[in-house]
């Protein structure tokens, strides 16, 4: 019986009902007229009667908590209103309000029975209504179901895309913060720099000067000798001091004065010549003070000379004038950051291999910033007198290959997957590069670059980190 | 004395080692000056001075050395009897807060130098060191009057009861 | 322990002179006589070379003289005609003969004072009145050295006084001539100052020592009443001298002691014994009571108290007690033996004036002193001197009081070297001075000081002793 009711049917059965209503006089007291917008029961009401729709459409609205009444049903003629909370007898979880005029058969508990399962008639059609009502709300039951279920799903994946959306923001925001700082380290490295290029060069262009104006001294006169020579000394291991000292001592036994003794040290058999010679007319203090000074501006020279060279470097390498790429050799930028990171290098055992590598088109900046940060990893892991190798050569036609490797602990081989990820770092807080973005972003500057970088642990101890990258010529 | 009070410097870097000795030239003489590049070496000359029966009245050190570092090698001499009155100072631009700690922990450290220095703040601060060893270890103040701290020198022999003869 | 050449020649000569009065047989002299004599040898090489530390000498003399002279010694058990041993406890009893029992009392109250502060806070209020004038202010710091190291050791009175010129010296211009004549200024005034009370100085312990040998005890006063008239000229003679040789270029300088008095119990108790015993000293001779048994109180009042503690105790020098109890000692043996008679014998002193030996004992007595401990020197000469006023060879005029302090006096007038005296040696210290200033300040000083003890001694002190 439920198979063959199709809608169809359901209009004959109504036209059925409705036939026998209007020729029987005692059915005509069911019947029951409404409005438009008129309230059948409420929600929550305990219903006492049943409805049957015959004309017209009614509203099941349901409304939770705070959020306005929506739509649950719209019934059609032949659908019974109230139903379940009629033959359950809960109070109503809808409210029927008719949105036009309609006509329905009003049944009471009594009635309904009465009629749904005596009446000669009536009792057919009705259950049948009863039973299409039924099914029918069931399916609307499972179709509701199965939407609230892929609505729930889609939410899931809408979630999931929502928070991986959310941490990628977030990492955009700790290298844009990254590299501000990056940024305003690098201007005032460059400020420095220029700042003290001016007094670097100063110095070094005095020191110069003040050894050209006593080049103009005669060769024979013994003081400028003396200058001479301690202009071109050669710097003394303090074992080596300490034992000319006692060769001084014993060549000079007429010098008390251990500071004296340990001047003489410092000079070359040659200067004692020359002492020994003019002992008479010139006082040893004089030619000794003269050594002195030769070797005092020539200390002044080497070290300024390493300024002009630190600050010359700390530019290039921070390449801050300029973030476009250029066609540069990138030992350049090695070079230089080995300079700069001269201090940390100090007491490593450092070997270069840079074999001779085409010119790349580059940001030489960024890149100096992915050696240091390799190289500053390895600092903080090796002892003193680790050691280091950098090595470049050309791959192929069109690649380079940049290789850094020491022979510290190595990286744990479950780590070696996860070092370029932000936020990876084995460092406490507060260290330079240990906001664990280092990598990431030498990384992200690599491929930037369009190359990649690979750690590995090399067979015989300690870690390795190749980068590749493509030569393009612009 | 009958014995010699030494200056011990540690310094490797060649330029850096002649300013320091230039420093403390007019204490040559009263103290005399040994130096050494290293602490291997430091540790050669140390040995070499107790041997003779002399002692080390100031130890300067810097901290980045090849090999041991500075602080470490003044922990290594705390051990040692003889040092005990040793006045030992870093001149260093490198000591980070956690080496510094120690120093002045386990090391005993009596003063830091923060490189560069001034040549005047530097003699002070060996003036004031060795003068403190000489009172400390209650040695005849009279030969060393003319190149330490003489007021406190003099007011050091008040205490020890000098006497007419 | 290793000797220098002048140290190992001392020793040498010590016991090589120890040893060969036994195989001599000199004329006139007992055998008890060549024994001394043998230790006199010994303890003036020992004194003057110094092999060993002169307090070490002292003890040795004392108990060479048990071992060889007494009567619980080796040698003389029983009195033979020429020699009646003393008993040995005649010599160990120098250790606490009542000058050395004196002169602990002052070093107690000296090293409490110290302790306390009093002497550079006596200092800071003396000084005040005297100015700022460069001159005034060196008369003031000579006066109050002057006046402190009558009561202390002259070493420490300069020992504090250092710690307030240098800061001064070192303001100075460097060519100023104000630095040395401040930096020489400290030990003369020192040296000088000592002479003024019998604890003054060392030598004045062996003066009164030999004295009382004599059966002759000076009062604490009238040592001063003698002696601090003849301070005060000495004193204002090296001002001037000082300020002569080395003008100041300057016009002021300032002095600047902070500090103040220390106001705990203890130190009102040291101000009211110091008080109370120099009064009770200066005031011998009105009441009689031996400045020796004066100086016992405060002793004990001070360690009762525990103003004074164990480690000040042992902090005391004792080794000066010692020395000075040596050279009584010495003298003792030097007497009873006759020994000293028999070297005053040897010279024809009646030859020489009264006057004359007065300046040549002056005059010998600072030049030893110079070179010498003024202990030593007044140890070594004062037997001589002793022996030739008793035995009257020398003359009327030679009062044995007379000689004793022209000697005594002439031993502290030692300036001329860094060695003469330790202020000397604290003074040159501080490198200010060139030993061409100590010594020409030094020697115009010294020989002053012949002239004026001379002086002194012709006039002035036969008058307050008679």
């Amino acid at each position: 019986m439920i198979k063959g009711f199709q809608k169809a049917n359901r209009k004959e059965v109504l036209d059925l009902i409705n036939r026998t209503v209007d020729s029987t006089p005692e059915l005509q007291s069911l019947v029951v007229f409404f409005k438009n917008k008129d309230v059948l029961f409420k929600e929550g009401d305990s219903l006492s009667y049943l409805y049957l729709l015959l004309d017209g459409s009614v509203s099941l609205t349901h409304k939770k908590g705070d959020t306005p009444a929506f739509e649950v049903l719209k019934l059609e003629p032949g659908h019974f209103i109230g139903i379940v909370a009629f033959n359950t007898g809960n109070n109503s979880l809808t409210t029927a309000t008719s949105l036009n005029k309609i006509k329905t058969l009003r049944f009471s508990q009594d009635d309904f029975e009465k009629y749904l399962n005596q009446h000669p008639s009536l009792r057919s059609p009705l259950q049948q209504l009863m039973m299409s009502n039924m099914t029918e709300r069931f399916k609307v039951n499972l179709e509701l179901e199965s939407r609230l279920n892929s609505l729930n799903h889609t939410l899931e994946e809408e979630g999931a895309e929502l928070k991986e959306a959310y941490q990628q923001l977030e990492d955009s925001h700790q290298k844009l913060v990254h590299q501000e700082k990056m940024a305003t380290l690098g201007e005032l490295v460059a400020g420095f720099a220029h700042e003290v290029n001016n007094p670097a060069s100063s110095l070094l262009r005095s020191s110069e000067s003040l050894i050209t104006n006593f080049q103009y001294q005669s060769d024979k006169d013994p003081l400028a000798k003396m200058f001479q020579l301690g202009l071109h000394s050669a710097p003394l291991s303090s074992t080596e001091v300490r034992e000319r000292m006692i060769q001084v001592q014993k060549r000079f036994p007429w010098v008390p004065e251990r500071s004296m003794i340990r001047k003489l040290a410092q000079i070359p058999d040659e200067g004692y010549i020359i002492i020994e010679s003019f002992r008479k007319k010139i006082s040893i203090e004089l030619l000794v003070q003269q050594h002195e000074a030769g070797k005092f501006i020539h200390n002044i020279q080497l070290s300024s000379e390493r300024i002009a060279n630190l600050v010359k470097s700390l530019k290039s390498y921070s390449r801050q004038d300029n973030n476009q790429a250029e066609l540069v050799d990138i030992r350049e930028g090695i070079n230089d950051t080995i300079l700069v990171l001269s201090n940390r290098l100090k007491y490593l055992n450092l070997e270069l291999d840079l074999k001779d590598i085409p010119k790349a088109m580059v940001k030489l900046g960024e890149l100096n910033q992915v050696w240091t940060n390799i190289i500053v990893n390895a600092c903080d892991v090796l002892p003193d007198g680790g050691k280091l190798k950098i090595s470049t050569k050309e791959e192929g036609d069109h690649a380079i290959i940049i290789t850094i490797s020491d022979n510290g602990p190595g990286i744990p081989e479950q780590l070696l997957s996860k070092i370029f990820e932000p936020n990876f770092t084995t460092k406490n807080q507060g260290a330079k590069f240990g906001l664990g973005l280092g990598l990431a972003i030498s990384n992200e500057i690599v491929r930037q670059h369009g190359g990649f970088i690979r750690a590995s642990n090399k067979k015989e101890g300690g870690a390795k980190f190749e980068i590749l990258l493509p030569v393009t010529n612009g | 004395m009958d014995h010699q009070i030494y200056i011990l410097v540690i310094e490797d870097e060649h330029e850096v080692m002649d300013a320091l000795i230039k420093d403390l030239e007019d204490f040559e003489q009263t103290f005399p000056i040994e130096s050494a590049n290293n602490t291997k070496e430091a540790n050669l000359v140390v040995n070499q001075i107790c041997d003779s029966g002399d002692e080390i009245g100031l130890i300067l050190c810097d901290h980045v050395l090849p090999g041991e570092n500075g602080v470490d090698f003044l922990i290594g001499l705390e051990s040692r009897k003889e040092f005990h009155n040793t006045r030992k100072v870093l001149v260093t631009g490198q000591a980070g807060l956690e080496d510094t700690i120690n120093a002045i922990n386990m090391a005993n450290l009596n003063h830091y130098i923060p490189k560069p220095w001034t040549k005047e703040s530097f003699q002070e601060v060996v003036v004031k060191q060795l003068t403190d060893f000489i009172i400390e270890k209650k040695y005849n103040p009279l030969e060393f009057m003319a190149v330490l701290d003489s007021v406190r020198l003099a007011e050091s022999m008040r205490s020890n009861s000098l006497t007419d003869n | 322990m290793t000797l220098n050449k002048k140290q190992l020649a001392g020793l040498i000569i010590g016991i090589i002179g120890l040893a060969v009065p036994f195989f001599l047989n000199i004329e006139g002299l007992s055998y008890a006589g060549h024994v001394a004599l043998g230790i006199f040898l010994l303890a003036a090489s020992f004194w003057m070379l110094e092999p060993v530390p002169i307090y070490a000498t002292s003890v040795l003399v004392i108990l060479l003289q048990i071992l060889l002279l007494s009567k619980e010694g080796f040698i003389f058990k029983t009195a033979t005609e020429a020699y009646i041993p003393d008993a040995y406890t005649a010599f160990i009893g120098t250790l606490a003969n009542p000058i050395i029992i004196l002169f602990l009392g002052g070093f107690v109250l000296a090293d409490a004072a110290v302790k306390y502060n009093l002497d550079k806070n006596l200092t800071r209020i003396l000084l005040r009145p005297f100015g700022s004038q460069p001159k005034y202010i060196v008369l003031g710091l000579m006066v109050v050295t002057g006046l402190l190291s009558a009561f202390m050791s002259n070493t420490a009175t300069t020992a504090m006084m250092m710690t307030v010129i240098i800061p001064i010296i070192v303001q100075l211009d460097k060519t100023d001539p104000l630095k040395i004549g401040l930096a020489l200024s400290i030990p003369f005034a020192a040296n000088i100052g000592g002479i003024a009370t019998p604890i003054g100085t060392p030598p004045n312990a062996v003066v009164i020592g030999a004295l009382s040998q004599q059966g002759i005890n000076i009062p604490f006063g009238e040592w001063m009443a003698l002696a601090v008239p003849l301070v005060i000229i000495a004193l204002f003679f090296a001002w001037f001298l000082l300020i002569k040789m080395f003008k100041p270029s300057t016009d002021s300088i300032t002095l600047d002691m902070s500090g103040k008095f220390n106001t705990s119990k203890n130190a009102f108790l040291l101000y009211t014994a110091f008080g109370l015993t120099v009064l009770f000293w200066v005031t011998e001779s009105f009441h009689g009571v031996k400045s020796a048994i004066i100086a016992l109180v405060p002793v004990v009042f001070l360690t009762l108290t525990g103003v004074v503690t164990k480690e000040d105790i042992r902090k005391l020098p004792w080794e000066v007690l010692w020395l000075v109890a040596g050279g009584i000692s010495l003298g003792i043996s030097m007497k009873s033996t006759g020994l000293a008679e028999w070297i005053v014998a040897s010279i024809e002193w009646s030859a020489f004036g009264t006057i004359t030996l007065l300046v040549v004992f002056s005059a010998v007595a600072v030049l030893m002193s110079n070179f010498l401990s003024n202990t030593v020197t007044a140890t070594l000469l004062i037997p001589l001197a002793v022996s030739l006023a008793t035995s009257g060879v020398a003359g009327e005029g030679f009062n044995l009081i007379i000689v004793s302090l022209v000697i005594g006096v002439s031993a502290s007038m030692a300036m001329m070297l860094p060695i003469s005296t330790p202020p000397n040696a604290i003074a040159m210290s501080t490198g200010t001075i060139e030993t061409g200033d100590m010594a020409k300040a030094g020697l115009t000083v010294g020989i002053f000081g012949i002239f004026l003890v001379v002086l002194y001694a012709v006039f002035y002190w036969p008058l307050m002793l008679n």
